[in-house]
């Protein structure tokens, strides 16, 4: 169940280039504890590279309706990772069909 | 409570990220902008050359001026189009930086448009001399470019069905350069290869195979990503290719050995591309956000007449009375190179070079420190308006081509039409790069 460190974006329905710019510019506003849940339609290959060059860390996960969740968090913040941990253990990691 | 953002929200609480993105993986811009920007040229020139020769040049496929006129087309535009689209997408999709990607590219480039216009010199001049550079020019320009790709494919870790597809997509053009140098020697006289058997062969292997394929593993990124749709079937994404291929090699050999029963593998492979038609139209038909988008209706348009050109193929093996031999020949060869191929390709640069405008202007700007405020949104890179002028001339073209491929009355306004399209392109696909270069110039940034 998300809980009040939860942040959410859901890109799902935008195309190139808004989900990359638009959970970037979220990702930079999360407070200490905060991670974000970005849902997507697909795993987005290029976000990954631009999170680890910003310090953040990433877990992607299958969404329950099938889609691609994402959760980001500040590498050195340990009470949002744990928060995320929470949330991600209830949902399968993604794989690439 | 969870906190969430809504994109577009009027009180959107997010300002654009002010850090830089990565380039690492994409080439600088001028690498497939010089093969985007130089393909439509070559399209004019098709059209105009076809207008000096005249309808009474034009009639059969084996005409000299035909077999130009299509070699503008399949070479210098819509090859001229797909390497720059492999320069481009390969870094990014496979990981696989290329070394040197800007003086390849532009060797390459160079080669394929002197190549071009050897070859089609050498259809006009019937002469050997022309057809045999031609021939060396091609091969250095088609061959570096399969040694530089075909490379970067092999080497990739990346087992995602679009680096299969690009794969044997490759691999068929290396085919396509085979059969085409050989029917250059049997052409210049040397008893190395028999001709006529080979020219069905390098046109099904160059349309079906090399264009065929790669239009397939590029569509299993872009539709889904750039067209918001679901994703293809898994299991139709990993064995259509391949389908292709063996179809492709069954139908050959048949050809060679027993033509009687070349029409089976013939058969599955206008079935094979009807489906993938189909399924990409019903994608479409359910995409995520339904606002107008030319570059979808691009693609309808293609794959309507990719539908097209499958009937047209089975009406004329089941019933080749309905229609001659030669008119079968030409329509289907419209159907192929300027309503599929042509379309489809143009849907796919309508979206991908403002996108890299987008990507590189955004990274110029950043890197200078200045605020990306003033960088333009990917519709104001190329308005939707001009780029829908381009479709309604493609679109008028391709109907007219097929009753002016007949009666000689409407072959000059087809190929009116067919040039003012193709200008039309240039120039929008101009604009967008004039755009780029302003606005760096603008923001005080070097280019």
């Amino acid at each position: 169940m998300p809980d009040d460190a939860e942040r959410s974006i859901d890109v799902s329905a935008l195309g190139p280039p808004e989900p990359l710019v638009l959970t970037l510019a979220a990702v930079e506003q999360l407070q200490a504890g905060e991670y974000l849940r970005m849902h997507h339609r697909m795993k987005p290959c290029l976000l990954y590279d631009e999170l680890n060059r910003r310090g953040f860390r990433h877990d992607t996960r299958c969404a329950s309706d099938g889609l691609c969740d994402v959760f980001i968090w500040r590498q050195d913040d340990a009470a949002a990772a744990a928060a995320a941990g929470r949330v991600t253990a209830s949902l399968a990691p993604w794989t690439d069909a | 409570m969870r906190k969430r953002f809504v994109p577009y929200a009027d009180d959107l609480p997010m300002r654009p990220s002010t850090a830089l993105l990565s380039l690492e993986q994409t080439p600088p811009l001028a690498v497939p902008l010089r093969f985007f920007l130089t393909a439509p040229l070559f399209g004019v020139a098709a059209a105009l050359l076809a207008l000096w020769i005249g309808p009474e040049h034009m009639g059969s496929r084996w005409q000299p001026g035909v077999l130009a006129f299509t070699h503008l087309l399949t070479l210098g535009y819509l090859a001229m189009v797909m390497f720059g689209a492999l320069f481009q997408l390969l870094p990014v999709l496979v990981g696989v930086r290329l070394r040197r990607p800007l003086p390849t590219a532009r060797a390459i480039h160079l080669l394929l448009v002197l190549g071009t216009f050897l070859l089609v010199t050498a259809f006009l001049t019937d002469a050997d001399g022309w057809f045999v550079a031609a021939a060396v020019m091609l091969a250095l320009a088609l061959g570096s470019f399969i040694l530089v790709i075909g490379h970067a494919l092999w080497n990739a870790c990346s087992v995602h069905e679009t680096v299969c597809a690009m794969k044997l997509s490759v691999t068929a053009l290396g085919v396509t350069l085979l059969l085409g140098l050989l029917l250059v020697l049997a052409h210049v006289g040397s008893d190395l290869a028999p001709r006529d058997l080979l020219i069905d062969l390098h046109l099904a292997w160059g349309l079906l195979g090399w264009a065929g394929l790669l239009l397939i593993g590029v569509a299993y990124q872009v539709v889904p990503m750039f067209q918001i749709t679901a994703e293809y079937a898994p299991h139709l994404r990993r064995w259509l290719p391949w389908a292709v291929v063996l179809l492709l090699i069954t139908w050959s050999l048949s050809f060679l050995h027993l033509p009687a029963l070349a029409w089976l593998p013939g058969l599955g492979l206008a079935m094979v591309f009807a489906l993938f038609a189909m399924a990409t139209l019903q994608l479409q038909r359910r995409r995520l956000r339904r606002l107008p988008d030319v570059t979808v209706d691009f693609w309808y348009l293609g794959l309507l007449c990719m539908l097209a050109a499958a009937g047209l193929w089975l009406l004329h093996q089941g019933w080749p009375q309905v229609l001659r031999l030669q008119q079968f020949h030409l329509w289907w060869g419209v159907l192929l190179l300027v309503g599929s191929g042509g379309a489809v390709i143009s849907g796919m640069l309508y979206k991908i070079v403002p996108f890299l405008i987008w990507l590189h202007l955004n990274n110029r700007m950043q890197a200078a420190g200045q605020w990306q405020g003033k960088i333009p949104t990917m519709r104001q890179v190329i308005a939707e308006r001009s780029a829908r002028h381009h479709l309604y001339l493609h679109l008028a073209a391709v109907m007219l081509l097929f009753p002016g491929t007949v009666w000689p009355l409407l072959f000059y306004p087809a190929l009116l039409v067919l040039a003012a399209a193709y200008a039309v392109q240039w120039w929008n696909l101009v604009g967008a790069a004039r755009m780029y270069r302003d606005v760096l110039r603008e923001a005080g940034v070097q280019d």
